[in-house]
């Protein structure tokens, strides 16, 4: 019998963002490419790490005077609280304020299977598996009952969002809840763990099979399914320059958008190291 | 029995009323111009721009002590003028036990009154007479927004804005002021006009959705989608009894323009005001789509309205040279710089 139990913290229905997928997609494929010569350009790593920075393409509801004073308010609220870089399949912890609970702080650890949301309205879903019930929890960011976001874990996976983590086994979604920070190696590369995930038999929640997914083992189904996969493949979206003109903001105006955050958002991690090293010297 | 309840005189009146036009009203002057573009070449149109700016240079502003008519006192009876704004978006901000609250970013454009209808000419007026019928009058206060090069407009427009000296504007309203509220010509409308924690009623066009059915418009719940239901999924059915009349009733719901109407939105609270970039957040939503322009006002709610004088007849900047807080938040809000709420 299936397990799925999801709880949101905030009442919005769940939209699979195919469109970040692809702009992350397109965008992974040329990491190292661009180069910013001068001085004020933000590193092209920021579209990545940030990526709540940039407005909704959609033209009828953009205005640069609005998103210029979201900007501030999202990185005065960065400077209460220290919002990390992750990404789809980091594993994090959230501490919440909770009225309901016992000591007024509930903690939750999960693997982040969708992020997206831009703005102050940015989210992120959490999954885990407790007593052998999945639950999901969505996060907004830059919500102020939030105490603390840790990430346990900083990796990335094959796919954007890792929803069909609901259809495996429930040993890839089981994370310990009193996991300790893993210390990463090497700090410059975030790793791609290319992890095959197995499904459990059928009936899924959406058809996996027509979804082009990378971190799933062979889905062995009947060639019928992959048959119809391919009738109702749209193979020309992948040429369609237009459709990936309007899913994303152009270059220029993404530069002009981090030059005016990074410089803020650098001074506020060196503050953060600089707190931290003065904590552990006050231990020692 | 059901027809003899059923408020048919009302729905009929209302349905003889036009609700939207595609033209402006006959009284008023051409707006935009008609001409096609001239070649001019590039030192032409230098020489054209240089003598815009002479003709409309800035003007020091109005301070509350230059007022030409005498400062009257407040009294809650008062009707301030209103404010043209964009609506340039929804954000979201959180109140201090954390609850989510949508609200709508409003950009205070760059107002200036233009002039000032005293209450017996404007009851003279079209609309004026139409207003107070039946009551006392009271005076008119022209206000225009978003300052745009004299060029792309006519003559005409051009010249109700150069009697006072002004670059022609964009958009015009009317705001229906009490005689102690007047402000002479000229005078900037920003921000500081508003109160934080007061009401505000918000005029605007809602969202134009074209033609569209009746389920949509009317919210109709059309026909079943399977069952073998012929061609009849979104239709409206039935238009009329058939027996009683004979015929359908004015005002018959049915497929049409829906939207681009005007309508207001009452009593919303203003939670956060920024003097810098003249933007007010109010909380609601607002009627229209982004970036379209509205009209805010003081509200009209009894229980809502001011105890307390507001910027009597409007907020101008401390003659002392002190700059305002550049960024005041209601005190119900969560300040996004003060640390996280625990509960």
């Amino acid at each position: 019998m299936r397990q799925l139990f999801a709880n949101r913290t905030s009442s919005i229905l769940l939209q699979e963002k195919c469109d970040e997928a692809d702009e992350k997609s397109v965008s992974k494929q040329k990491p190292g490419d661009e180069s910013g010569n001068t001085v004020v350009v933000a590193p092209p790593e920021f579209r990545f790490m940030y990526p709540e920075f940039l407005p909704d393409p959609a033209m009828e509801r953009r205005n640069r005077l609005k998103e210029k004073l979201e900007r501030i308010d999202m990185l005065q609220r960065r400077s209460v609280v220290e919002i990390p870089e992750f990404y789809t399949g980091s594993v994090m912890a959230v501490t919440v304020a909770d009225a309901n609970s016992p000591n007024k702080f509930a903690r939750f650890v999960g693997i982040c299977i969708q992020r997206g949301g831009s703005g102050l309205r940015a989210w992120f879903i959490l999954r885990n598996v407790v007593d052998k019930q999945g639950v999901e929890i969505l996060y907004e960011m830059y919500c102020p009952l939030i105490q603390k976001i840790e990430v346990l874990r900083l990796e990335r996976r094959l796919d954007e969002s890792l929803l069909y983590l609901r259809d495996a086994l429930p040993e890839y979604s089981t994370f310990p809840l009193d996991m300790e920070p893993e210390r990463r190696l090497n700090n410059s590369v975030v790793p791609i763990n290319p992890l095959k995930v197995k499904l459990r038999p059928r009936p899924w929640l959406e058809r996996w099979e027509r979804q082009n997914l990378q971190g799933v083992e062979d889905l062995n189904l009947p060639q019928r399914f992959y048959d119809k996969a391919e009738k109702v493949a749209k193979p020309w979206e992948k040429y369609d320059l237009m459709l990936q003109y309007r899913k994303t903001i152009p270059a220029e105006e993404q530069e002009k958008i981090f030059s005016d955050v990074h410089s803020q958002l650098q001074q506020q991690e060196f503050k953060r190291k600089m707190r931290r090293r003065r904590g552990t010297d006050n231990e020692q | 029995m059901f027809w003899l309840f059923f408020n048919h005189e009302q729905v009929r009146t209302m349905s003889r009323v036009k609700r939207r036009t595609t033209h402006p009203p006959y009284w008023h002057v051409l707006k935009n111009n008609q001409r096609q573009d001239e070649k001019i070449s590039s030192d032409n149109l230098r020489f054209v721009r240089e003598v815009i700016q002479d003709k409309y240079k800035n003007k020091s502003p109005i301070k509350g002590s230059d007022l030409d008519i005498e400062k009257k006192e407040w009294d809650p009876k008062t009707k301030r003028s209103g404010v043209i704004a964009r609506n340039i978006g929804v954000q979201h901000m959180w109140e201090k036990d954390g609850k989510k609250v949508v609200c709508t970013v409003l950009h205070v454009l760059d107002n200036h009154v233009i002039r000032y209808v005293p209450p017996e000419e404007y009851a003279k007026s079209i609309i004026g007479a139409k207003v107070f019928r039946n009551r006392k009058p009271l005076g008119c206060l022209v206000v225009g927004a978003e300052a745009a090069n004299p060029d792309r407009f006519t003559r005409q427009y051009c010249s109700l804005f150069s009697e006072v000296g002004l670059l022609p504007k964009k958009r015009l309203a009317r705001f229906i002021v009490t005689p102690n509220a007047v402000l002479p010509p000229c005078t900037p409308l920003t921000a500081g006009h508003f109160v934080i924690g007061q009401a505000v009623d918000v005029y605007g066009k809602t969202i134009d959705y074209g033609f569209q059915g009746v389920v949509k418009r009317w919210g109709f719940k059309g026909g079943p989608a399977s069952h073998g239901a012929t061609k009849f999924h979104r239709r409206g059915g039935t238009i009329g009894t058939g027996r009683d009349k004979a015929r359908v009733w004015p005002g018959q719901k049915m497929p049409g323009h829906m939207g681009s109407e005007r309508r207001f939105c009452r009593g919303l609270k203003i939670v956060r005001i920024n003097m810098k970039y003249n933007v007010i957040y109010v909380k609601g939503t607002v009627p229209g789509p982004t970036n379209s322009i509205v009209q805010i006002f003081d509200t009209l709610l009894p229980r809502r309205k001011f105890t307390e004088a507001p910027p009597h007849p409007t907020y101008f900047p401390p003659e002392d040279g002190t700059l305002p807080q550049e960024d005041i938040w209601d005190s119900s809000l969560h300040v996004f710089g003060s640390p996280s709420i625990s509960v």
